[in-house]
């Protein structure tokens, strides 16, 4: 009776024991395969965890380039201002225009953007006494580039101009400006065909 | 006292426009700063009555600052190695669009000038000759070069009077001015008393303005003061109302077109009573200034 008694429990152990290696044999195969199992299956949808995760907003498109807002000038600081560094040498107006950046990010002035405009040739054409026609003499190509300051204390401001201006490089200029839509406009290419149509149209 | 500066401080700034250009030593002395249209909205001034007026005297001074126009000499140690990035620089660098064109025309030449010269291949790969190689541009650069004549670094060879603006061409100068404070005559920054319905940044123009015999333009760089020195009255002076004086100090650059301006003395060294101003290095101010004002003076004229 003991026997009977206790083989039972042996033998349903071995058929539970047996169908727990199935099973983890089954997810085993699963897991490195991309098999499912059916739906009359037990272990239907065994394995699915995205219903757990937290659902994450759908992807938008990309939008077009928005202006960021031009901030005006309240009682204590300065509205967003242009500092714009040109020259003909490259090395020396990218080098001061990085120096102004850091001044900037060590002073706590925030900068809000840091952009180059394109580059203009300039051709020098000289024209000798005797003859009537000009030849080119040489190209010189003046870079520009511009650091934009969003919120600058005035108490600051003196003491930054006076720094920026004692350590202005030879043959550099400096141009300080109020920040405004044309500029910002101005930086982005024209295009013919498009305003030719919005001609027709109005 | 609280008033001027809180309307400083509640004065909208609107729109200021500042370009600064390096000229060329001929031009002028001194750099070109030029303010553009600073529209400021119109100030209110504050109609509350000051039942209590303060015992201390205001004054608006100006820190007149001459830009350097050249660069400082180097030190050896910078010298050198100065020279050694330019030759790192150079040994790693690839040839240009114009050292390539030497070459090739070199090489052309070379080419010429064997035995097994075929002008036909030649030319139909360039097409033609070119008329002016590089070298002979090089050539004629070279002889530009040499017509070209620098202007000489310090101008004053046996020493410009200290009253001259354009003294020491690589460091920044500031003026000073000789004026009547009390009984003595001393040497300060140029400033004018403060007067009822005008922010202190005003005074400090007029007192620029109103120094005798010279016409500086300056640029003003912002609102507010970059120091300030509070004396007391000597006892006999000192009554109930005015215990002392504060004098406020405002930053500004010495723009062009300082227009009238003195024919310098050829005078040595040091300065004579006859000079009106000067303009020295802060170095050079332990000379003239008295210790207390010196202290407070020399925090904030930069020394770069």
């Amino acid at each position: 009776m003991i026997d009977c008694l206790s083989s039972i429990p042996l033998q349903a152990s071995f058929a539970l024991h047996s169908r727990v290696l199935d099973q983890a044999g089954l997810l085993f195969r699963l897991a490195f395969s991309n098999e499912r199992q059916y739906r009359t299956m037990p272990t239907h949808g065994i394995g699915k965890y995205k219903h757990l995760l937290p659902k994450e907003a759908p992807k938008k498109k990309k939008e077009r380039q928005q202006m960021k807002q031009i901030k005006t000038a309240t009682d204590a600081e300065y509205g967003t201002l242009n500092v714009k560094v040109s020259g003909y040498d490259m090395i020396l107006v990218e080098h001061y225009s990085q120096y102004i950046h850091n001044l900037c990010n060590r002073l706590g002035v925030k900068v809000a953007e840091s952009y180059a405009l394109p580059t203009k040739s300039t051709e020098v054409m000289v024209m000798p006494e005797q003859g009537t026609k000009m030849y080119v003499d040489a190209i010189l190509k003046t870079h520009e580039r511009i650091v934009q300051l969003s919120q600058l204390n005035a108490t600051l401001c003196p003491t930054f101009m006076e720094v920026l201006l004692k350590n202005q490089p030879e043959g550099i200029q400096l141009s300080v400006k109020l920040h405004t839509e044309a500029d910002y406009q101005a930086r982005f290419k024209a295009r013919p065909e498009l305003e030719g149509l919005m001609a027709q149209m109005t | 006292m609280a008033a001027p500066c809180s309307r400083m401080a509640s004065r909208p700034i609107c729109q200021f426009i500042t370009n600064v250009r390096r000229t060329g030593l001929k031009h002028t002395g001194v750099r070109q700063i030029s303010l553009g249209s600073a529209c400021r909205a119109a100030t209110q001034t504050r109609s509350k009555t000051e039942s209590v007026a303060s015992p201390w005297k205001l004054y608006g001074a100006v820190c007149l600052q001459r830009l350097p126009v050249i660069s400082q000499e180097r030190n050896p140690i910078e010298d050198q190695f100065a020279e050694l990035m330019h030759q790192m620089e150079l040994e790693r660098s690839l040839l240009s669009d114009h050292e390539q064109r030497l070459l090739e025309d070199s090489e052309r030449m070379t080419r010429k000038q064997a035995d097994n010269y075929d002008s036909d291949e030649e030319e139909a790969d360039y097409g033609g000759q070119e008329t002016i190689t590089a070298q002979d541009q090089e050539d004629t650069w070279e002889q530009k070069l040499k017509h070209f004549q620098p202007a000489l670094r310090d101008r004053d060879v046996g020493g410009t009077p200290l009253g001259s603006v354009e003294r020491c061409l690589g460091d920044s100068l500031v003026l000073l001015v000789q004026q009547t404070v009390g009984k003595e005559t001393i040497w300060l920054l140029p400033q004018a008393q403060w007067e009822a319905g005008e922010t202190l940044r005003q005074t400090a123009e007029r007192g620029l303005s109103s120094l005798p015999e010279a016409d500086f333009k300056a640029t003003f760089l912002g609102n507010t003061p970059c120091g300030v020195y509070r004396y007391k009255f000597p006892k006999e002076v000192r009554t109930e109302r005015c215990v002392g004086a504060k004098v406020f100090f405002f930053k500004a650059f010495l723009s062009a077109g300082s227009a009238s301006q003195k024919e310098p003395f050829l005078s040595a060294g040091s300065a004579s009573q006859n000079e009106p101003f000067l303009w020295v290095k802060k170095t050079e101010l332990q000379g003239y200034l008295k210790p207390p004002y010196l202290e407070k003076v020399d925090r904030f004229i930069l020394n770069l």
